[in-house]
């Protein structure tokens, strides 16, 4: 499903952010994306999404290569992809009912069916009392489950979360890693950036290590634990 | 799940027509102005003031206009005979004065008007007069030219033609008069070219930089959208319609703003501001310029959402 081939990302000339990364996810898989600060998680899932183009090698999305990808492009490529952030990058003048509709709004989907979904996916999330409230009324954990209903809402082939729960409490954090499982589940590829051990070490998947922008260890959590 | 999974990939879109997807554009585009009142207010706040003060530069603009047209209206060349002119002689002569290119009117002064006119202007001093018989008065024709012809040079091209008219008499125009009028109209609409451009450019700026901030401060939208799948245009189009009802309501507000200053303190200036010695009072904006007003609103707007979009998109 993602594919890295001989993936390097400079920002500038001499600041090199992955350098010559090669792996693939398959579909359907629970990836765990780890290392330190400022190893280049995020900048390897910005090029999941195409945020970022590659300076060298390829990068492969259900066999697209999306390196070769024009600006138009990239939003169908979007459609199939969720994504979920630290600071959940809600829409802090629109209600949670909003911030979930935008997906599907996007996607061209009549008001009803909009309505039916977003309140199916909430009521999912265990949200759906709190339509009407913005996120701002809302705990870290309940605006972390609105930005993972807008990311799940229309069951895209992939997820993308970045320390998704960075912000979060021990319960919260339990309760948004069983959603990504569901998730999982349900036939979507994960693949979760983060720092947190304990968070690895409660699901027992694949975990990629990455270390000053290079691969540097690939396999189940208890060996990078051990790494 | 499995039936949510076919709501996902219904293949009919009900609302992908084009009016459909309009639709949604101006719904959205309404919902945003209602959830974002502030920064709208202070959008069309800004858009208004910014054209309220063109279009207060304008009606100067305007008034210096119709105050030099009627001023230029002194521009006359008047042709003086010693003798008194036969009826014939004055038919003759005044049909081909008319012929000429330039001519708006020829008036026929006899030495009896000419004598009234003498007394009109030495009025309290008629003692002057005495003795005075309209017999040593010259009679005249007062030639009113068009206004393309009131020009130094046109003049003077015209009185050239003038002198070769058989049976002219002497031609007077006040050359300095001229002269001086038509460097000062110059100089005035030089220095209202150079104010308007600085206006205009100041205008533009001011309202594109507060839109820009408006934008800015909802980068997160830009953002979300580009996340979720949006494509550019799907984003922009409510930004648009929201930029191009700024502008309306920004032109409309500056062009009732300045019907009231007008109504209320100007209308009656000409009291005390004889701008126009002939209508006196200041006249208001022609049709045009109003809804030029609105439009220029209108385009600000659209525009200024335009250029920030493609700044603060081309960074998401």
């Amino acid at each position: 499903m993602i594919q890295f081939h001989s993936v390097s990302l400079a920002y500038q000339k001499d600041a090199t952010a992955l350098q010559n990364i090669s792996c693939k996810v398959a579909k359907g898989e629970f990836v765990f994306l780890t290392g330190p600060s400022g190893a280049g998680k995020t900048t390897l899932l910005r090029l999941i999404y195409g945020a970022l183009n590659p300076t060298r090698g390829q990068v492969l999305i259900d066999g697209q290569n999306i390196s070769r990808f024009s600006r138009s492009q990239f939003p169908f490529l979007r459609r199939s992809i969720g994504v979920v952030f630290q600071d959940f990058k809600l829409l802090q003048n629109r209600t949670v009912f909003e911030n979930v509709a935008i997906t599907l709004e996007v996607l061209g989907w009549d008001r009803g069916d909009i309505s039916k979904r977003v309140m199916y996916i909430l009521r999912q999330m265990g949200m759906e009392s709190k339509i009407h409230l913005i996120p701002q009324r809302l705990s870290g954990g309940e605006q972390q489950r609105v930005a993972l209903a807008r990311a799940l809402v229309n069951s895209p082939k992939i997820l993308l979360a970045d320390e998704p729960t960075g912000n979060l409490d021990e319960a919260n954090k339990l309760q948004i890693l069983n959603i990504f499982k569901e998730a999982n589940v349900k036939g979507t590829t994960v693949v979760v950036a983060t720092h947190d051990r304990r968070l690895i070490e409660q699901a027992h998947y694949r975990t990629i290590r990455l270390q000053a922008g290079e691969l540097a260890g690939d396999g189940e959590a208890s060996d990078e634990v051990v790494a | 799940m499995k039936s949510s999974r076919n709501i996902v990939k219904r293949p009919t879109m009900s609302h992908q027509g084009a009016s459909g997807r309009m639709r949604y554009f101006l719904g959205r585009a309404l919902a945003n102005i209602r959830q974002n009142v502030f920064v709208n207010v202070v959008t069309v706040g800004t858009i208004t003031l910014a054209l309220l003060i063109v279009a207060l530069f304008l009606l100067l603009v305007v008034n210096l206009e119709n105050a030099a047209e009627s001023w230029s209206e002194r521009v006359q060349v008047t042709v003086y005979f010693d003798k008194e002119l036969t009826a014939q002689e004055q038919t003759d002569l005044k049909n081909r004065i008319q012929a000429l290119p330039g001519t708006v009117k020829v008036g026929w002064v006899g030495r009896d008007e000419a004598l009234k006119r003498f007394k009109g202007r030495l009025k309290g001093q008629e003692t002057l007069l005495e003795g005075v018989r309209p017999e040593i008065l010259p009679t005249s024709f007062e030639i009113a030219l068009k206004k393309s012809s009131r020009s130094s040079e046109a003049v003077e091209a015209y009185v050239a033609r003038l002198k070769m008219v058989p049976g002219i008499g002497e031609i007077q125009y006040g050359e300095e008069w001229v002269r001086r009028f038509n460097t000062f109209l110059t100089f005035m609409r030089l220095v209202g070219a150079l104010v308007g451009g600085f206006l205009l450019i100041a205008v533009v700026f001011i309202v594109s930089n507060t839109i820009r901030l408006t934008i800015y401060a909802r980068r997160d939208e830009l953002e979300v959208m580009s996340l979720v799948g949006a494509t550019r245009l799907f984003i922009k189009m409510p930004f648009l319609i929201e930029g191009l009802v700024q502008g309306l309501a920004g032109g409309l507000l500056s062009l009732i703003l300045i019907v009231l200053i007008y109504q209320l303190f100007l209308h009656n200036a000409g009291n005390f501001l004889t701008f126009n010695p002939v209508t006196s009072g200041l006249a208001f904006l022609p049709v045009e310029f109003m809804l030029g007003l609105v439009a220029v609103g209108a385009l600000l707007g659209v525009t200024g959402s335009l250029t920030s979009l493609r700044r603060f998109m081309a960074d998401s």
